[in-house]
């Protein structure tokens, strides 16, 4: 009589754990499937924003390059601004797609070794026109014999471009802005390169510090309006950086400047 | 006799961009914007180059393998999908090369005697 009321019991039990069991995964398959959603509504998005503006910029181009005969120089002035607007915008596009891949877990790392000094090259030579036409002072130091990085050269490349253009972004005509690289301290994982990419800009509060990581955030949306981005800069490179086992913060404060630091481990010598 | 470029595109503003630019450089250019026209196209006037959009309203650019017979022209992804899948499914469909859109002009100039270069070897 009592077993018979135990065994009814722990049959109810059984079952109401297996429909929790159910509905849990129910749950999880759900939120899978808002994820996939919103990558595929991302890249469809950016691939049907690219449609118009691939005419736009062709049309530009044909101009621009006297296709149809030579313009003066006024007029070729004018058709490179409605490309460039036309690249920036392309730009922005392809940020959306990088930010929807990474969420979606879709990026995978090629890695290589390949030294500090090479990617700060590549990075400074790209920016350096956006240093000229703001009239910053760029310097880059380099502690002595840092060992080689081994990581996706690419996605530290665009970390660094995304930290350097936002340092010049945010920064009055004439500031200061630098990149540091040195051995940071070591971790459990092993050794690690300490990159920092400072400048004497406009500065974050402090109680806006997690938010600038976040996507889509922008702290100031009127002083960001010289500058042109989409929020999503900082949330991306902070996936692609902790794809590497690194980290990725700021210390900064309101008027005094900002420095964004990021580790990158190297290779052990095994 | 200049080189035959078949464009297939379902966006009437891209195919007008590429057609100018195309003619104006020296090309001869027609364009279908489905799979089935531009099989057809292909059978009745066979071009040198086909420029292959992948996303065309319903159809899928690369459909259009299935629907024609070797020997096929050079046939080169134009589209505005930026990501590696796409560009591995292309290659394995058998495109020659993938672009993305919009490529630059002078790109395309120097690319396409290069692609009509590979396959009719002077
Ligand atoms: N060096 C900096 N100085 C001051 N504010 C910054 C700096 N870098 C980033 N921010 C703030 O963080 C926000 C997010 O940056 P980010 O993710 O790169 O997006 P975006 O550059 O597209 O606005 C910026 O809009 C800005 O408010
Ligand atoms: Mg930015």
């Amino acid at each position: 009589m009592t077993r018979a009321y135990v065994d009814d019991l722990s049959v109810e039990r059984l079952a109401a754990l297996q429909e929790q069991n159910l509905e849990l995964s129910r749950l999880v398959a759900e939120l899978r499937n808002e994820a996939a959603l919103r990558t595929q509504f991302l890249s469809n998005i950016s691939h049907d924003l690219r449609t118009p503006l691939t005419a736009i910029i062709t049309h530009g181009e044909i101009l621009r390059d006297g296709i149809l005969g030579e313009l003066t120089g006024r007029q070729r002035e004018s058709v490179s601004g409605i490309i460039g607007g036309g690249r920036q915008l392309l730009d922005m596009i392809g940020e959306i797609l990088t930010y929807a891949r990474g969420a979606a877990n879709q990026l995978t790392l090629s890695r290589s070794d390949f030294t500090v000094e090479a990617v700060l090259e590549q990075v400074c030579t790209l920016n350096e026109s956006l240093v000229a036409k703001k009239g910053h002072a760029l310097s880059v130091t380099v502690e002595p014999e840092i060992p080689p990085l081994y990581g996706d050269r690419e996605k530290i490349v665009h970390v660094l471009g995304n930290l350097l253009g936002n340092a010049i972004d945010f920064t009055a005509p004439g500031g200061k802005v630098w990149i540091r690289a040195s051995r940071g301290a070591p971790t459990e994982r092993g050794h690690v390169v300490l990159i920092e990419v400072g400048d004497s800009g406009i500065g974050i509060a402090p109680e806006h510090h997690e938010l600038v990581f976040r996507e889509f955030a922008q702290v100031d949306a009127t002083a960001s309006r010289q500058h042109h981005g989409t929020g999503l800069g900082l949330a991306i490179a902070r996936k692609f950086v902790e794809l590497h086992d690194g980290r990725l913060w700021v210390e900064s404060t309101l008027g005094g400047g900002s420095r964004f630091y990021f580790t990158i481990p190297v290779r052990s010598a095994s | 006799m200049p080189p035959h470029i078949l464009l297939v595109e379902d966006n009437a503003l891209v195919v007008g961009a590429l057609r100018l630019l195309l003619e104006e450089t020296g090309h001869r250019v027609s364009d279908a914007s489905n799979v089935a026209d531009a099989a057809r196209a292909m059978r009745t006037d066979p071009p040198d180059l086909v420029l292959l959009d992948l996303t065309l309203g319903a159809d899928d650019g690369l459909a259009l393998f299935a629907l024609v017979n070797p020997p096929l022209p050079v046939v080169v992804a134009l589209t505005g999908h930026d990501d590696p899948e796409t560009r591995e499914r292309c290659l394995a469909a058998g495109c020659r090369d993938v672009r993305v859109k919009p490529i630059r002009s002078r790109e395309l100039k120097s690319q396409i005697a290069a692609w009509l270069g590979v396959r009719t070897p002077a």
